[in-house]
């Protein structure tokens, strides 16, 4: 804060947020890219960005947040889409950190408590046990898909527990607590070699897939409250490691935000960030710009997927 | 007894073939054929990824006098995911493509794709090293994953979805060109013009993967996704392809060609057969072959080399022996 580099981060950061806050649609959502269809991931990025800006931001975009929820408690993943989907734990998250937890996030958490990949159900737990063997994993622990009627993948799943975590901190019911368990469990089953998360899978036909920072990170957020493990902490070592050569803005952000909660040092990487942002008119995905802000703001504001313990 | 049962099996073939075609009359799977009397292919020799492909391109392109005034061109290149080798369609000629269109009088050209795993499309971008080719302000990277979406009615009914949400850069396209990295694929056998258009299918709305289509089915998604948004013309990358465990984790294998053509059918049995493979064994293929464009080699007019089998043909997993061609087998 008091360097140089602090004060330049500082900029960009306040820089950004009003480049982000001057792309808000009329509706008072957020589209991923310059289009009037408001997507969720982006409008709850936005919020988490934005809470404690201008009330009328808030007032617009909560309205809209509310407007989007399904009568099933859940989201789509869009504006104009009518099917629930995995965006329903980022709302989550956003309803919780900006205090706004009511009827809205208990219907939201009943869906995501339901709602499983389809490992979930005995028949394809069965199948993928006895004919599906090109791909390594244990399909007794799953987790959340992206859209329903699909297998569990790993960010799904990470954001899902992240939310139910937050959600139910002070009165954690059985449902949800098996839930969180399968979550955790499912993603360190999905581990990949040498620790870090792919997207879904850490072995096809044998061979193991290369890990992901973004879902690395994310599964890691997942997972800050958890009895640091061998594969956490080398999954946390292959993050570490990576994060000294990430050059593209989502990556590095998501790194950031999950390096941050693990009390890893994250200036040199938000410095970075700040550099490659700019002003944050070259980030053309709002959910990428807010994630960013989030990023440089990490430290100085809630973490939005921090978990108490 | 041996007579009785050929007869019994052979009238109970006859049956199901019958069956087989009074259900595709009663129950048409494809609403639309982009089948033409002959398609045209042409098959580019260049040993590497160089400055001089855009003259070869260009050169390729005029074969085909392609009347592209004014037009708004999709170029739809293969990129996967931000890992070395020959994972994605190389840059040079996606670059090269998008230079060569606007010299035929294209007015925009848009390079869209959206990556099957990779959530970071910037990342993909930046490892393929496409960067430096945007530099022309008509050429513009749209990211299909998180394009703005509109619902459309499949054109074909293999899979059974019905429906899809696509992105609006994809439909409001007047031209689509398929520009797939020649691989083997660990799920459809091979990925070429056709399984590239998975990438058109957004992430926002059916995740990273797109599971969905897996669930319904590989082949039957790609059948249903051509049949709806039509592929005008492909530029196929094999000058450095993929054989073994593709489409990620095979090995490179040098053809040196790229493959152009105006039917993604006949591109994708040109590729096929230039990988040692029989095309009528690839199940997307075959069937479609019957409505959107020309399989058989004699509907097909080389306009430069022909496609000659590999002297070793493309390695495949075990369980995708059987796309040998049968005298390899």
């Amino acid at each position: 804060m008091n360097t140089a580099g602090g004060c330049w981060r500082i900029v960009n950061a306040s820089a950004a947020a009003r480049v982000l806050a001057d792309r808000q649609l009329p509706s008072g959502g957020w589209s991923f890219t310059g289009s009037q269809q408001a997507s969720i991931e982006a409008t709850c990025l936005g919020v988490l960005t934005l809470a404690g800006g201008t009330q009328a931001i808030n007032s617009a975009a909560f309205q809209f947040l509310l407007k989007s929820q399904l009568p099933n408690g859940g989201w789509p993943a869009f504006q104009g889409d009518s099917e629930a989907a995995w965006t329903t734990a980022l709302a989550l998250s956003t309803v919780i950190v900006t205090n706004n937890m009511s009827e809205v996030g208990e219907r939201a958490l009943n869906w995501l408590l339901e709602e499983r990949g389809r490992e979930g159900h005995w028949f394809w737990r069965w199948k993928f046990k006895t004919a599906d063997s090109e791909v390594r994993f244990n399909p007794d622990k799953y987790g959340w898909p992206w859209s329903p009627a699909t297998t569990s993948w790993v960010i799904p799943t990470a954001f899902s527990v992240v939310a139910i975590k937050q959600s139910t901190v002070c009165n954690r019911s059985v449902a949800s607590e098996k839930r969180i368990r399968l979550g955790v469990d499912m993603l360190q089953d999905r581990v990949c070699v040498g620790g870090g998360w792919n997207s879904g899978n850490s072995l096809v036909y044998g061979v193991p897939l290369p890990a992901h920072v973004e879902a690395t990170a994310i599964a890691l957020l997942a997972l800050q409250d958890e009895k640091q493990t061998p594969l956490i902490q080398a999954s946390l070592s292959w993050l570490k490691h990576r994060s000294s050569s990430i050059e593209s803005v989502e990556s590095l952000a998501w790194c950031i935000l999950s390096l941050f909660v693990y009390q890893e040092p994250v200036e040199h990487l938000k410095a970075r960030l700040a550099t490659l942002i700019g002003d944050g008119h070259d980030i053309r995905n709002n959910a990428t710009l807010a994630t960013a802000i989030l990023a440089l703001k990490c430290g100085e504001m809630i973490h939005p997927f921090e978990v108490l313990r | 007894m041996n007579v009785d049962r050929r007869r019994f099996l052979g009238s109970a073939a006859g049956m199901a073939a019958t069956a087989g075609v009074a259900a595709d009359w009663l129950w048409p799977r494809h609403s639309v054929s982009y089948r033409r009397p002959r398609s045209f292919v042409a098959i580019l020799n260049a040993a590497e990824y160089s400055e001089k492909i855009e003259t070869l391109l260009m050169d390729g392109l005029r074969l085909f006098r392609l009347n592209l005034l004014g037009k708004a061109i999709l170029l739809k290149p293969n990129m996967v995911e931000d890992l070395p080798g020959p994972v994605n369609t190389n840059a040079n000629i996606i670059g090269a493509a998008a230079r060569c269109f606007l010299r035929l009088g294209a007015t925009r050209i848009v390079i869209g794709e959206g990556p099957g795993h990779q959530r970071d499309t910037e990342l993909v971008v930046q490892v393929a090293g496409l960067k430096p080719h945007l530099a022309d302000r008509r050429i513009e990277f749209v990211d299909l994953n998180r394009d703005e979406l509109a619902k459309v009615k499949l054109k074909a009914n293999y899979s059974g979805l019905g429906e899809l949400w696509l992105p609006r850069s994809v439909l409001d396209s007047d031209f689509v060109v398929s520009m797939p990295k020649v691989k083997t694929h660990h799920w459809a056998g091979v990925t070429l013009s056709l399984k590239n258009m998975f990438g058109i299918v957004p992430g926002m709305k059916y995740g990273w993967p797109k599971n969905l289509l897996h669930w319904h089915g590989i082949h039957e998604s790609i059948l249903d996704i051509c049949a709806t948004v039509p592929i005008h013309f492909v530029i196929a990358d094999s000058i450095t392809a993929m054989e073994g465990n593709g489409p990620l984790q095979g090995t490179a294998r040098e053809l040196g060609k790229i493959v152009l053509a105006d039917d993604p059918v006949a591109a994708d049995a040109t590729c096929a057969r230039l990988m040692g493979f029989d095309p009528l064994r690839v199940q997307h293929l075959s069937e479609g072959g019957r409505f959107l464009g020309n399989l058989r080699a004699d509907r097909i007019t080389m306009l430069a080399e022909r496609a000659e089998a590999p002297i070793r043909p493309f390695a495949v997993l075990p369980d995708f022996r059987y796309l040998l061609a049968r005298t390899d087998l």
